[in-house]
């Protein structure tokens, strides 16, 4: 048994490599520090609740901790992570019986909002602006949702996208269109 | 009722840019071409909890870790 972590700083130790995380083992420390912003987002903007989505982080890295072994090095760190994310996500909202959040609102209803989405999104640097991006969020249909965020890092490709949502790269360019839209409407109509 | 000439459209133009331009001044807005931007600006100003990489570590505390890479290289049965 090899690597396990330990709470004393790692500015204590000499000899050590590893980045300032506070984690004896310095691949998973630098996985942490890589990754922890991306994951907490997507957590954040998916579940819409800041000490959720602190859990869910936690839980999500924990899980990564226990099954490093396991990754093949075939996806990206990044992907290999976001999916165990949004698999988690899903099984809280299920757990949690949060599914009533969910706008199941068709696609014709997207199909027919104006072109709002062509415009430029305008937006007041102020703390209402994180407020404003979940609630035009949470109006999403929750596949428009996840789609927007993870197509908001510059990270993955579209094929990593189209991966992580179990669909070809062609679905996502079409349901991202109309994910722009609505999202778009959405935002404006929460100034 | 007498129709509004196109010269006269101009002062208004004028005023609701000056109005925009003096709005966008005052209130600092920024602008996103796509949600993604918007999305990326969000994250960017998006930090982690400050106390989770403690609260991790403490979590993992006595949990397996990773095996080193050699053993991991001769478990994948490298000649």
């Amino acid at each position: 048994m090899v690597g396990s972590l330990v709470s004393q700083p790692i500015a204590q130790r000499e000899g050590s490599d590893a980045p300032e995380t506070g984690f004896e083992h310095p691949e998973f420390g630098r996985l942490y520090l890589e990754h922890s912003r991306a994951v907490y987002y997507l957590t954040l903007r998916f579940l819409g609740d800041p000490q959720q989505a602190e859990d869910a982080t936690h839980d999500v890295f924990l899980k990564a901790f226990r099954h490093l072994e396991k990754f093949r090095g075939e996806a990206s760190w990044r992907t290999w992570l976001y999916r165990i994310a949004i698999n988690h996500c899903r099984n809280l909202q299920q757990t949690w019986h949060r599914r009533h959040l969910v706008n199941h609102a068709g696609d014709a209803l997207w199909e027919t909002t104006p072109s709002a989405g062509e415009s430029p999104l305008r937006a007041l640097e102020t703390k209402e602006l994180g407020l404003r991006i979940q609630a035009a969020l949470d109006g999403l249909p929750a596949e428009y949702r996840l789609l927007l965020l993870l197509i908001a890092d510059e990270r993955l490709s579209y094929t990593q996208v189209a991966a992580l949502t179990d669909q070809t790269a062609d679905a996502v360019r079409g349901k991202l269109h109309r994910a722009r839209k609505a999202f778009a409407q959405l935002f404006h109509q929460s100034a | 009722m007498k129709p509004e000439s196109k010269l006269q459209h101009h002062p208004r133009e004028e005023e609701r840019a000056a109005e925009e331009h003096q709005h966008t001044r005052e209130t600092a807005a920024r602008e996103f071409a796509t949600p993604e931007e918007l999305l990326r600006h969000d994250a960017a100003l998006t930090t982690v909890p400050p106390g989770l990489a403690a609260r991790l570590s403490e979590s993992a505390r006595g949990l397996p870790g990773p095996a080193p890479w050699w053993r991991r290289w001769l478990r994948s049965g490298a000649p």
